[in-house]
């Protein structure tokens, strides 16, 4: 991290402290978590006071933390055969109960400064509520509305003051939040015209869904032969 | 001689009288006599305009084989922007969920006759998003297909193919019934 970020990051830090829950570096890059209910003080210290000037929110997205962590297909054997094709994803999927895993889901603010060039990135947990429910950044950054727009959209994350939270990729009428895990990726209807009723009509999805995480093998003999020759020639 | 062109061979014509001068039956005698089902096929194959319906990648290779290269020009294929104007409609690209009913209505408001040209594989069976949760698993749910193109998009000539293939398909068919 080169100083101008070291600077930025003490800045941050000393003025925004006692707010943050969580402060990440990696690559170069910086990560503050903050809970929601300090979200708008911040962002709009972070656009307005001297120095941090982020004038420009590049992107704005809803994250489903469900089933972060968990590997599809683990292997340590060796096979003479081959193993089949693909890995079928063995989640369990939670009950449907008012409250989720206050982990569960996240919105994430890209920021940037045009007059200062500096980027930083912040991520609020959305809590137990069902549905989660964030507070509106639109009066902040205008550039926000659309990015709501898709995050309610896609992950049902509810915006708190959005001016009109409507959804605006999925099909008029759709039911469900398709970027959500427990969501089947095949969906639940699918849609035909009808001959008899002269219309586009829909119907429950008529395929089976199918395995797609493809079995690999990421740790095989290869990679630590080269570690073996890295050693040899070192 | 284009293809465009009134001629004994374009019109279906037996060539029973080759002409030892050199000179076409229509130069020598002035008039000519055929069945008004070639006449009319050969209208609508020297005019097949479509309606330009891009709706992903495909549209780009669309665009291509109407640009100068290939020049859909020359074989009578202009695009329209309305569909009352329009003979065949070419899908090009994915269908969605949410286009699917404006698909229809634009197939519904051409006027007869029309055909559709369904381009590249998401068009003919949902391809890449075959099992995806907001895509038509092929534009032949929504409408009825006459040349299915396969590619990922097709190449322009892949799509120019398909157009000649239309068109042999059109000088098939019988408008007048014997």
């Amino acid at each position: 991290m080169n100083k101008r970020y070291q600077a930025l990051a003490a800045r941050v830090l000393s003025r925004f402290g006692d707010q943050l829950t969580r402060v990440e570096s990696t690559c170069g890059e910086l990560t503050y978590e903050l809970a929601r209910e300090d979200l708008v003080a911040t962002a709009q210290a972070l656009r307005n006071e001297d120095g941090l000037q982020f004038d420009t929110l590049i992107d704005l997205c809803g994250i489903d933390y469900l089933t972060w962590g968990q590997a599809e297909w683990q292997t340590k054997d060796a096979t003479g055969t081959g193993f089949s094709r693909a890995a079928q994803r063995e989640t369990v999927l939670p009950e449907i109960s008012d409250t989720f895993e206050p982990r569960r889901f996240a919105v994430v603010y890209h920021l940037t400064s045009v007059s200062r060039n500096h980027r930083i990135r912040l991520r609020v947990f959305t809590g137990p509520d069902n549905p989660p429910i964030v507070p509106s950044i639109v009066e902040v950054w205008n550039s926000a509305n659309w990015y709501e727009r898709e995050a309610f959209d896609l992950f049902g994350i509810l915006f708190e003051g959005h001016p009109d939270l409507r959804r605006i990729l999925t099909d008029y009428g759709f039911i469900g939040y398709p970027f959500r895990k427990d969501f089947p990726l095949i969906g639940n209807v699918e849609v035909k015209y009808d001959l008899t009723e002269g219309r586009v009509v829909y119907q429950p999805v008529s395929i089976e869904p199918r395995t797609l995480v493809p079995r690999i093998i990421r740790d095989d003999s290869r990679y630590a032969s080269g570690q073996a020759d890295e050693a040899a020639d070192g | 001689m284009g293809l465009g062109e009134l001629t004994a061979q374009n019109l279906g014509l037996p060539d029973n009288e080759p002409a030892a001068d050199g000179s076409d039956i229509l130069q020598k005698r002035g008039f000519v006599v055929t069945g008004i089902d070639n006449v009319i096929n050969w209208a609508r194959t020297g005019s097949l305009w479509p309606m330009s319906f891009g709706l992903a990648c495909c549209a780009i290779e669309m665009m291509h084989t109407g640009a100068s290269r290939y020049d859909l020009d020359r074989f009578g294929i202009l695009f329209r922007p309305s569909p009352r104007q329009s003979d065949v409609m070419i899908v090009a690209g994915t269908l969605t969920n949410k286009m699917a009913p404006a698909l229809r209505k634009v197939y519904d408001q051409m006027a007869e006759p029309k055909w559709v040209v369904s381009m590249g594989s998401c068009a003919n069976g949902g391809g890449y998003y075959h099992y995806s949760y907001s895509v038509v698993r092929g534009c032949d749910r929504i409408v009825p297909v006459d040349i299915y193109i396969p590619g990922c998009p097709p190449t322009a000539e892949a799509l120019l193919y398909g157009l000649l293939q239309l068109q042999e398909k059109i000088r098939r068919t019988n408008t007048i019934a014997r």
